[in-house]
């Protein structure tokens, strides 16, 4: 290694603090806290109660979970970090009794569909940064189902939710018009009841299966 | 104004009104319409879907038309699915490009390919996206791997970072060396420990520079012990 070329100037090490100044743009953010919310969604699909209407509230104690669950991650990322997070995440899943894991993701995905359709009737009533945090919320689960929906072989339902992120991104911009929001959230409205339909017709087919 | 006058800009104006909310409802049954068919045999779903496609409806139901194409698993859905993508303008188009993503055929996929060399930006974005739905890495790889154009070769990285395929960036970065593109795409994938080989095997202040912002940025672990030695001297 050439020693000379570890030392930067002043300058460049300026330039470099002025550039972490900066806020990056937001699908790197989300990149970053995956593993972070990813843990605080993971206990949050085990018990979540039943939809509620919006109230400020929820954002702190989002933020007081996510922010104990991410002291408890960042413990465990700095002190073994031979593992990526998410491996323990599937891990963990994988742990989960034999019984439990096909209809505990399914559940688990139903309840994130209604949410997020629940979440994205809200769009319309928030206010600056507000829909770019609703939305990446949204996003953050989504990502966690996808690769859930992997790990359990629902490569069907791992490729609807990976085609939703985008267009979650795209509406979580601010310089979307309010016509392009608009057609972008009843799009997504209606693919999200689609699958909610068809999970629960399959929810259906496996009950009349066992009981005949 | 005359009060004839004023009668009749009200009466117009009421017709508006109610000719729009006929509209609006009419849209509204189409769609639950729509959505009702995915609860139908394929069978039956199908000539109705290509009926829609086929019609002079709305964009907007065209493209939930698409969406139940997509989850229709047969042939003849799929064939629907491509003659949108290769007959349809605009938006509508690359949503079909999406649908195809979301249906994941692979026979239908490699049709794609066919697209983006013959499509313009948002065309190749659209099926840049419909691999990554799809997860197909091989895909992005070769559109990656035979990329003349700088750009292109950086939207491919970016899109391999985000599949976080580490192993199609490392191939990448063998055959083609180091680059800004390939530099965010292992940010974007967060593989810290490359970042990390990177920096040190780099005999290029300016590289260097670029991938000690990325590790500032991810909070890599290693990063502290390359700002103390950068600033070994200072």
């Amino acid at each position: 290694m050439n020693e000379d070329n570890d030392k930067l100037s002043a300058e460049q090490l300026q330039q470099i603090k002025d550039a972490t100044r900066a806020a990056p743009p937001p699908h790197v953010v989300a990149r970053w806290h995956d593993a972070i919310d990813s843990a605080a969604e993971r206990e949050a699909i085990a018990a979540r109660p039943k939809p509620q209407s919006f109230s400020p509230s929820s954002f702190f104690w989002g933020a007081a979970i996510t922010a104990a669950v991410a002291f408890g991650v960042a413990i465990g990322v700095f002190i073994g970090n031979d593992k990526p997070v998410m491996t323990e995440t599937y891990a963990n899943v994988e742990a989960a009794p034999q019984a439990q894991p096909a209809s505990a993701f399914s559940r688990g995905l139903q309840v994130h569909f209604q949410q997020s359709r629940q979440d994205l009737t809200r769009l319309d009533n928030t206010v600056n940064g507000e829909r770019a945090e609703l939305v990446m919320n949204i996003v953050q689960q989504n990502r966690l189902f996808a690769r859930m929906a992997k790990q359990n072989d629902s490569e069907d339902l791992a490729r609807v939710l990976r085609a939703f992120e985008p267009v979650l991104l795209r509406l979580s911009s601010e310089d979307i018009t309010p016509e392009e929001a608009e057609r972008l959230r009843s799009q997504l409205a209606f693919e999200l009841d689609i699958v909610l339909t068809k999970l629960s017709q399959r929810a259906s087919d496996r009950t009349d299966a066992i009981e005949t | 104004m005359n009060r004839i006058l004023k009668t009749l800009i009200t009466i117009t104006l009421l017709f508006a009104a109610s000719v729009s909310v006929a509209q609006t409802d009419d849209e509204q049954l189409k769609v639950a319409a729509m959505e009702a068919l995915i609860t139908a045999p394929p069978e039956r779903a199908l000539p109705i879907v290509q009926k829609v496609l086929a019609g002079n409806g709305s964009d907007e139901l065209k493209e939930r038309a698409l969406f139940i194409l997509s989850q229709i698993d047969s042939d003849e859905a799929q064939a629907a699915l491509l003659n949108a993508a290769n007959s349809t303008t605009g938006e509508l188009r690359l949503e079909a490009v999406r649908m195809i993503g979301i249906g994941g055929n692979a026979e239908t996929m490699q049709a794609l390919s066919g697209l983006y060399d013959s499509g313009d930006e948002d065309m190749k974005d659209a099926v840049l996206e419909a691999y990554l739905i799809a997860d197909d890495d091989e895909a992005v790889f070769q559109i990656a791997n035979n990329a003349e154009d700088p750009d292109e070769f950086e939207n491919a990285v970016e899109m391999l970072g985000a599949m976080r395929a580490t192993d199609k960036l490392a191939q990448l970065r063998e055959t083609k060396g180091t680059s800004e593109g390939l530099i965010t795409a292992f940010m974007i994938a967060g593989d810290e420990d490359t970042l990390l080989e990177m920096y040190r095997s780099s005999d290029d202040v300016d590289e260097k520079r670029e991938i000690m912002e990325m590790l500032v940025a991810m909070d890599a672990e290693g990063i502290w012990e390359i700002i103390d030695q950068a600033l070994g001297d200072q």
